[in-house]
């Protein structure tokens, strides 16, 4: 099995980063869109304070960052602390299947800084931060320096690694500490960056949050479903290529996916794979989703196609996210590494008998006993592909494979890109 | 009223099981603190064992404490439980069974409002152990002739051998201990050798069409 695909979370030339845009995203695809510009096509904010927290409860906006949380109840847990307060923007975008955060942050960054800005507005802070990748940190400075902001906004690069956006993660790099998930009883909400009450949001929260506060919360309702308002933006995973979509939530799948293949993975690598028929028939809410224990994550869809095998793939993931365990949670730390390397014996020839029932021991063993949810995570992808390629462990068990490549599918960072000291979690 | 030498004896027992207890509650946590194994036990279980082996000791260190206070032979007073050196009887070497005793129980105090507490400050209670090991065991091989004789002589040197052992095991490891970012990988490429050297040796090399 080779790794040497080249891709990290960077977007590259084989990407094609824009396929279709509703409201976040620039009419005029593939350029910046300039504060004059975003200016004259959102107009200025007219809701704000305690007023915008209460539109956002009535829009029902939920992060978009991949727990899908009420965006207001943490406004509201913010607002209502005294003292000292801080906001962050989280554009760490770890996923290597994501790019959406950072095809945000390159085509209407003031969207996302107006965001900002009305969050910090609207709990009272006097601190923001945007924490996201050191190849976007640059531009998102200059961008702030055209900018006349009330609240001061501090940019922090964010490491590379797939754990590196986990919010309890983003608060200890942003108080100047590794980028690790830390175990606390407190809530970030109560306890953040350097001891101050904090508010981290996904950069496409913030995005919608600034729309909610041009256009009101009927506006936003008017796309999506009742339950799960508004739009959301995906990266679909096909060819090679990582396509962002703007799309409304409860779009059907079929309309998403347009790419043969046999099987999808839904919500990245903390994701569920599902039969290709199966998702066809779904539409992308999460509603619709929990029924098949999936969810949509931070969007991410990658399509297998008919030439890969689920478990090559699923094994090369694996150890990818073993590999990117913190190392601070025995579970973790112990058990990532041995499921890795059994989802890897299950990817080659003939594997031993009893080593599908292993691999699932340990992931319910694993499962609920980290700091973070990143066992929890590893565990829901291995078992959904022990369901979903059922029929590919058995042509395995008589040494066969149905692929035909191979090439790698699923995008993941080089070898060498592995954290290996502390410092590749600065 | 019980009889003295009852109370005598129960004190007399119940602290060689504490000693033995504590033993085996510090070469546990030393081996949690490195993550060693115990065959036959899951990590998690060491874990586990290890608390309430310490609660264990607990209990049969107030058994101890309370039948030597109530037996009339010799006089303690009850202060002298936790204050030092408040006895005058044996006054040095029942003053370092309440130094252990106190050391015991901030580590247990700290443990229970743990999720509370900072990790520096709980590590700095916990590291006590060190202390109270060696201070009980002198107080445990002094205060009575019991422990330097027969049978419990034997125990006692055994407890001593088990403690240092373990102490000198974790020096010797945490000098070599690596890093906390090359533990996932050192993991990684130890369980995937696990696998290939244990694969059965019939399999063919690469997969068939």
């Amino acid at each position: 099995m080779s790794d040497t695909q080249a891709q990290g979370q960077r977007t590259t030339a084989s990407d094609r980063p824009v396929g279709g845009s509703l409201r976040l995203l620039p009419p005029v695809q593939g350029a910046t869109e300039r504060l004059s510009a975003h200016l004259a096509r959102n107009g200025q904010a007219r809701c704000r304070g305690t007023a915008l927290v209460r539109a956002v409860g009535q829009a029902g906006l939920t992060g978009r960052g991949g727990a899908a949380f009420p965006t207001d109840v943490k406004l509201a847990a913010v607002a209502g602390a005294s003292g000292r307060k801080a906001v962050i923007a989280n554009g760490a975008e770890g996923e290597p299947g994501s790019v959406k955060d950072a095809v945000l942050l390159r085509h209407v960054p003031h969207l996302v800084l107006d965001g900002l800005q009305l969050a910090a507005e609207a709990v009272g802070a006097t601190e923001a931060y945007l924490y996201t990748g050191a190849w976007l940190a640059g531009w998102v400075r200059q961008t702030l320096a055209q900018r006349a902001d009330d609240v001061p906004v501090t940019v922090i690069e964010a490491p590379p690694r797939f754990l590196s956006g986990q919010e309890t993660a983003v608060v200890s790099r942003v108080s100047g500490g590794l980028s690790l998930p830390t175990f606390s009883p407190r809530r970030v909400s109560e306890r953040g960056v350097n001891g101050a009450p904090t508010l981290v949001q996904n950069v496409e929260t913030l995005a919608h949050l600034a729309l909610i506060a041009r256009h009101g919360p009927d506006w936003f309702r008017q796309l999506g479903t009742p339950a799960e308002p508004g739009t959301t933006l995906v990266t679909v995973n096909a060819g090679g290529r990582r396509t962002v979509t703007e799309v409304e939530l409860g779009t059907a799948l079929a309309d998403v996916i347009t790419a043969v293949g046999t099987a999808v993975l839904i919500g990245g690598y903390h994701g569920t794979w599902l039969p290709m028929t199966t998702a066809l028939s779904l539409t992308l809410d999460n509603r619709a989703l929990r029924r098949h224990h999936a969810a949509l994550g931070a969007g991410v869809l990658a399509v297998l196609p008919r030439q890969a095998c689920g478990l090559v793939e699923t094994a090369r993931v694996t150890r990818y996210l073993a590999a990117e365990s913190a190392g601070q949670c025995g579970p973790c730390l112990n058990g990532l590494p041995r499921i890795a390397a059994a989802m890897a014996e299950l990817a080659g020839p003939r594997p031993r008998r009893g080593t599908v029932q292993a691999v699932e021991r340990w992931a319910g063993l694993v499962t609920g006993r980290g700091a973070c949810h990143h066992p929890d995570g590893t565990a829901r992808l291995v078992r959904s592909a022990l369901t979903v390629f059922e029929v590919e462990l058995g042509r395995h068990a008589n040494g066969r494979c149905s692929a035909t490549t191979h090439h790698p599918v699923l995008p993941l960072p080089r070898a060498e890109e592995m954290p290996l000291t502390d410092e590749d979690w600065l | 009223m019980i009889n003295s030498a009852v109370l005598w004896y129960a004190s007399r027992s119940a602290g060689a099981v504490a000693l033995v207890l504590l033993t085996v509650v510090s070469a546990f946590g030393i081996a949690v603190n490195r993550q060693a194994r115990v065959p036959g036990l899951p990590r998690f279980a060491l874990t586990d064992l290890h608390r309430n082996l310490s609660l264990l000791a607990v209990a049969f260190l107030a058994a101890h404490v309370l039948t030597a206070v109530l037996d009339t032979y010799v006089s303690i007073p009850a202060l002298a439980i936790v204050i030092p050196f408040a006895s005058g009887y044996e006054r040095f070497w029942l003053g370092l069974g309440a130094v252990g005793l106190d050391l015991l129980l901030a580590m247990i105090v700290t443990s229970l409002v743990r999720g509370r507490l900072n990790r520096t400050a709980w590590r700095a209670v916990h590291l006590t152990a060190y202390l109270c090991w060696p201070v009980a065991f002198l107080h445990g091989l002094y205060s009575s002739g019991d422990l330097r004789q027969g049978p419990l002589f034997d125990l006692a040197i055994g407890c001593a051998l088990i403690f240092a052992g373990a102490g000198t095991w974790r020096l010797v490891s945490a000098a070599g201990r690596l890093p906390r970012a090359r533990r996932v990988a050192a993991e990684l490429s130890a369980a995937e050798r696990e696998r290939q050297t244990s694969r059965s040796p019939r399999a063919p090399q690469g997969p068939r069409r």
